[in-house]
């Protein structure tokens, strides 16, 4: 923050410089109508003297305008390079923590952060400075001209009510803010119960609910007007405050000043100048009293952003970590047992075993039988214990995180995938990959066809703005992208479950055929994935239950025979 | 051709504001209120344009005039109070009234929109979008609450206080005034175009900032990725292009409102000047009083905010007339299915369905059912099996009621569902489907649907019966527990369960299960499984399965094929004529999940 303000000092300086200068000149505005109230009525005045007033008026009117814009959109537009440069620093910031920074957190809270209160920031920053300057310099120059060419009683006196101004706006902000939120808050509740209840229309009408879920929804509107008419009323009486206690200075200036008049202590130029800077000031005073929230507000979120950026991540390369820039593919796990961090419970216990390069291994077992945090420890996602496991003979808390990501190829089990083409997902890990290579990756993981049914082909985009991709083609498409990378491991986490049988028999033939020397772990719940492996683990409850061959395990009758028996009979007629 | 464009365009506004005609009944209530309101912007008006003039009489009576009276100056300076206060209370009062009215107009449409969407035919929801509907009820209705909040306000408020400027500019003098009037098109000129230039770079600047959002949103959830496949730079580089993309609309953006802003204040300041000369001029020829100049210049500058709130209301008129035209286009779609007029009452029957020659097509022209006739006798328990696509889960909603049938009919305990009211016809038969819709809220209200005439140990006997109850106690708050969004914190077998319990404790004499247990994993499934069975007792069953060995145990089986019936009978019968079931079931291996089914 304060290393942006002195980048760009010269900005601010030239910013708070040319406003300082377009109040001094817009103070003189009422000074020339008071001079020429005076000249009227000393009777001095003359055509020619009136065209001169008018003169001056219009040049005031003109400079004023051009300060006091250049001032504004300089400061406006350095507050949004600053947002801008706070944005792209949580960005990058974002992108180097580790996965159980996110478990903790929300992504719609992270948003937050990054939309409202860099937002926050910037509005107190840009806008802050522009109205700050302006109120704090009108203000003054205000109260210097009254001082000196009026009178200072008479400025004292009627001053009395608007200096209130400021106050108010402190103290009714953050109450119209709080009511205004719960109204926001009130009609999100109201879609959300919309959508949810739309969605189970079908339900709601076979259960003959539909009364119940009109009255429920009603209470959800009613809501909404109670809180609305809360809001609006707070709001109102703000509203209507600020110009009472302006006429109400005003008033005072009418009464006291026009004594004062009569009396000859000021002149009438005096008296009309004064009422006239009386009326420039309210908007000023009413600003001073936004910027005090603005800057409550700001200082709120600064703090915020501020312990966002002083996370660290927890997955990274040790001091002493070394290059394996070429990795031939060899596993050795020996894990006593893991925990994810704050956590008591031991999710994996006692895991051992070693792949030799060019293996296939497939890893079956229960939901929450530990499968997934496997293959996060291999890719240390999460950190394993030292010692635990061991690529080519290193262990992976001695390799630089760089280099065991690029030897590792990994497809997630919901197949996530980028709102962009078909061919940047594929291309990912690659940004050099030519389209020939593109279209390799997708026939081999037997995608292809499907893609080039879409009108655009691999460029066809998707996501939101595009075509959505069945569970299956995605699964399908995060495959190829693994296997441009031509990793010496590759890791598929379930990623098959929503392939259809027979493209699963055609994939893993292929996966066979491509992957013949390099190594290759596949998690699967549905048997089918892992018939072939050269060796099958089955966990259960973070251990390692049985092990062998497809052959071997079906003669020992235990876990690995149940699920495959249940399974046979499953594949019913959606064949 | 450009006039065909604005011939559209007109039609279109013609469209829209008829639309916000038929949308007035909702209004009519209110009328009395609108009528305040607009009493009482007269008087907020009358106050804020008698002000200045009452410091002219002050200035030009009792300060500088021939005949100085401090009295004269307190009367007046007392009036002035008064008319300020008068004023501010108008003003309070207008707001909360106007508000008042335009919430109460935009709950009852609300409220009317949600139980029409309800009314309608499934039909309704394959052809609607839920995202788009939700936007009708929750910010369209919204949209055309600031017709009659803003626009009308700003109307009557605006409009109003212009002319009583003017008014009172021609009342202290004609040739001024006449000059002065020359700024009005110069002001909305200048207003209506950079209102144009403003909404664009406003469009620009929020498409951008979704832009970034949505990267943003989607680069948090894929992070993994992002890190796995180490391209943490590049991704910061197309964040870095949307993102500066933003800043450079957004900076933009600001510099267009600032011009706006400075260039209304610049023409301020010439028409002051511009008074100053015309009316000094006139001041110096005893034309007029100084104190009529000083009303003049304080006129003058009180143009602007009207004029410019004008040019803004010409924006929501815009807006509010196209949300009107949607949200009446939902109002006016009649349900495709309606009660009849008189009503069978729904008897206390058993439970016996028959279709009679039912063929049935979601879309004309493409029957999905051809000429189905079939009986299913009270208590029975029958299975649908066929290929994906067979009609299986059509007859269901046939039977519901969700869709008419196109010709045939169909009954229930010998009377044409066509003759009961839908809801009298639902509440009879119950269908528990493959994905469960779960409710934010608590277990309970899960089950009972809310429907508090359902008391907790209906519902907790309900649970027990399809075996729910177990795992319900271990929940956090039992019963009480909240469910969160979607039903994230339960597992899929736990969410069928509390599906079984909600069927269970509304008791229909007919029950359908519609793939009910497909999603689940082997191991749930069994004892899902067990649920199902105490729930099927005593009802008539229909059940769609994939699994075979659900439904090897049914009374009877339909085994369905591109819209007919080509096999019925048990599953020995079916598994000895050798037909179509034969061939599912080979290819299914129903067999080896028999050994399985019975050691259950």
């Amino acid at each position: 923050m304060r290393q942006y303000l002195i980048t760009k000092k010269w900005s601010y300086t030239t910013a708070i410089f040319s406003i300082i200068l377009s109040e001094i000149v817009s103070v003189q505005f009422p000074h020339v109508l008071g001079e020429f109230t005076d000249a009227l009525s000393r009777g001095a005045l003359t055509s020619v003297l009136i065209a001169h007033y008018a003169f001056e008026l219009l040049v005031i009117g003109i400079l004023y305008v051009l300060l006091y814009g250049v001032g504004q959109m300089l400061n406006g537009r350095s507050g949004r390079i600053f947002e801008y440069q706070l944005r792209k620093r949580l960005f990058e910031h974002w992108e180097s923590l580790s996965t159980d920074y996110y478990q903790q957190r929300s992504i719609g809270d992270l948003l937050n952060h990054a939309m409202n209160d860099v937002r926050a920031v910037r509005e107190a920053l840009s806008g802050g400075a522009n109205i700050l300057t302006n109120a704090v310099f009108l203000l003054l120059a205000t109260l210097y001209m009254t001082f000196t060419t009026i009178s200072v009683q008479l400025t004292f006196i009627s001053m009395i009510p608007i200096l209130l101004v400021p106050v108010l706006v402190v103290w009714f902000g953050p109450k119209i803010r709080t009511a205004s939120r719960e109204v926001q808050e009130a009609l999100s509740a109201m879609a959300e119960f919309t959508e949810e209840s739309l969605s189970a229309v079908r339900l709601i009408k076979a259960t003959a609910s539909e009364e119940v879920e009109a009255q429920r929804f009603s209470r959800k509107v009613q809501e909404i007007v109670k809180r609305q008419m809360h809001m609006v009323k707070r709001s109102a009486i703000f509203q209507s405050s600020i110009p009472l206690l302006g006429s109400l200075s005003f008033s005072i200036a009418l009464l006291y000043g026009g004594l004062l008049t009569v009396s000859h202590k000021i002149l009438l130029g005096q008296f009309v100048a004064f009422t006239l800077y009386l009326a420039m000031i309210i908007t000023p005073l009413q600003q001073i009293g936004f910027v005090i929230n603005n800057f409550q507000r700001a200082s709120a979120s600064l703090a915020r952003l501020r312990v966002l950026l002083s996370a660290r991540p927890s997955v990274v390369d040790s001091k002493t970590a070394i290059s394996l820039p070429h990795v031939q593919g060899a596993i050795e796990v020996k894990l006593d047992f893991f925990r994810y961090p704050n956590s008591e419970h031991k999710v994996l216990e006692g895991i051992a075993f070693s792949v030799q390069p060019g293996q296939t291994i497939g890893i079956v077992g229960r939901t929450g039988a530990g499968k997934t945090t496997l293959a996060n420890l291999l890719l240390r996602v999460f950190d394993p214990p030292r010692g635990a496991i061991f690529i080519d003979g290193v262990d992976i808390r001695d390799v630089v995180l760089r280099d065991l990501r690029t030897a590792i190829a990994y497809v997630p089990q919901d197949g996530f995938l980028f709102s962009t083409t078909i061919a940047e997902n594929i291309g990912f890990a690659k940004a050099e990959a030519t389209p020939s290579e593109l279209m390799q990756a997708a026939k081999d993981a037997m995608v292809y066809e499907e893609i080039v049914r879409f009108k655009e082909g691999m460029n066809t985009q998707i996501g939101e703005r595009g075509v959505t991709l069945s569970g299956g083609q995605k699964q399908r498409v995060a495959i190829a992208r693994a296997l441009i990378k031509n990793a010496p491991i590759m890791i598929l986490d379930d990623s098959l479950s929503a392939v259809d049988m027979n493209t699963e028999k055609m994939l893993i033939t292929r996966l066979k055929q491509l992957r013949t020397k390099k190594t290759t772990l596949i998690i699967a719940h549905r048997l089918s994935a892992v018939f072939h492996a050269d060796q099958i683990l089955v966990l259960d409850e973070g251990r390692i239950v049985e092990r062998g061959t497809h052959e071997e395990l079906l003669q020992r009758f235990g876990i690995y025979r149940t699920l495959y028996d249940l399974q046979q009979g499953e594949q019913g007629v959606t064949v | 051709m450009k006039r065909n464009a604005s011939n559209v365009k007109s039609g279109v506004a013609r469209e829209g504001a008829n639309s916000l005609l038929h949308l007035l009944p909702f209004a009519r209530p209110y009328a009395l209120q609108f009528v305040l309101v607009f009493g009482l912007i007269v008087i907020y008006n009358a106050t804020s344009v008698l002000q200045p003039y009452l410091v002219k009489i002050a200035i030009d009576k009792e300060i500088s005039g021939p005949h100085i009276h401090t009295r004269g100056l307190f009367l007046i300076t007392g009036i002035y109070v008064l008319v300020v206060l008068l004023g501010v209370l108008a003003n309070y009062l207008q707001i909360v009234l106007l508000q008042y009215a335009g919430q109460n107009i935009i709950q009852k449409i609300r409220l009317e929109l949600f139980t029409h969407i309800e009314r309608q035919a499934m039909k309704f929801f394959d052809g609607n979008a839920i995202g788009r509907l939700v936007t009708h009820v929750s910010s369209d209705t919204e949209t055309i609450s600031q017709f009659f909040t803003q626009f009308f306000l700003s109307m009557v408020r605006d409009g109003l206080s212009l002319v009583m400027i003017v008014v009172m500019m021609f009342a202290l003098n004609v040739r001024i005034a006449f000059y002065a009037m020359f700024l009005i098109p110069i002001i909305f000129l200048v207003s209506a175009l950079f209102r144009k230039r403003l909404r664009i770079a406003y469009q620009t600047t929020r498409t951008r900032l979704s832009n970034v959002v949505a990267f943003l949103a989607e680069n948090l959830a894929g992070v993994r990725i992002t890190q796995m496949f180490h391209q943490e730079y590049r991704q910061a580089q197309r964040f870095d292009v949307l993102n500066r993309s933003h800043q450079t609309a957004n900076i933009h953006e600001y510099y267009v409102s600032v011009q706006f802003n400075r260039v209304l204040e610049l023409l301020g300041n010439v028409a002051v000047a511009l008074v100053v000369w015309v009316g000094g001029g006139e001041v110096l020829h005893k034309v007029i009083l100084f104190g009529t100049l000083y009303a003049f210049i304080s006129y003058v500058r009180q143009f602007f905010t009207p004029i410019n709130s004008l040019t803004q209301q010409w924006n929501t008129l815009q807006s509010s007339m196209v949300a009107a035209d949607r949200v009446l286009r939902i109002l006016q779609t009649k349900p495709a299915i309606e009660d009849p007029l008189l009503p069978q009452e729904i008897k206390s029957g058993l439970g016996k369905i028959v279709f009679d020659h039912v063929t049935f097509a979601y879309k004309q022209g493409e029957n999905v059912l051809h000429d189905l006739t079939f009986t299913i006798e009270p208590g029975s328990f029958v299975g649908f099996v066929g290929a994906t696509g067979a009609g299986k889960s059509s007859v269901m909603s046939l039977l519901m009621r969700f869709y008419e049938v196109s010709e045939g009919r169909i009954l229930l305990d010998d009377v044409d569902i066509r003759h009961y009211r839908q809801q009298d016809l639902r509440r009879v038969i119950g269908i528990v489907q493959q994905d469960v819709q779960i409710f934010s809220g608590t277990v309970l209200d899960n089950i009972r649907l809310f429907q508090t005439q359902i008391t907790e140990e209906q519902v907790i006997h309900a649970a027990k019966i399809v075996g729910a109850d177990d795992f319900i106690c271990k929940l956090p708050n039992g019963y009480q527990t909240n469910i969160l969004a979607k039903g994230a914190n339960l597992s899929m077998g736990q969410r069928q369960l509390l599906a079984f319990a909600r069927i269970a404790v509304q008791n229909p004499r007919v029950l359908i299960l519609d793939e009910a247990t497909a999603s689940l994993d082997s191991q749930t499934e069994q004892w899902v499984q067990r649920g199902l069975q105490t729930l099927a007792v005593d009802r008539t069953t229909l059940v769609i399965a994939h699994r075979l060995s659900t439904v090897r145990a049914a009374d009877q089986i339909f085994v369905l094929d591109q819209g007919r019936i080509v096999e019925t009978g048990s599953h020995s019968e079916l598994f000895a004529a050798r037909g179509l079931y034969r061939q599912l079931c080979e290819k299914s291996g129903v067999e080896s999940a028999y050994v399985l089914s019975t050691n259950m």
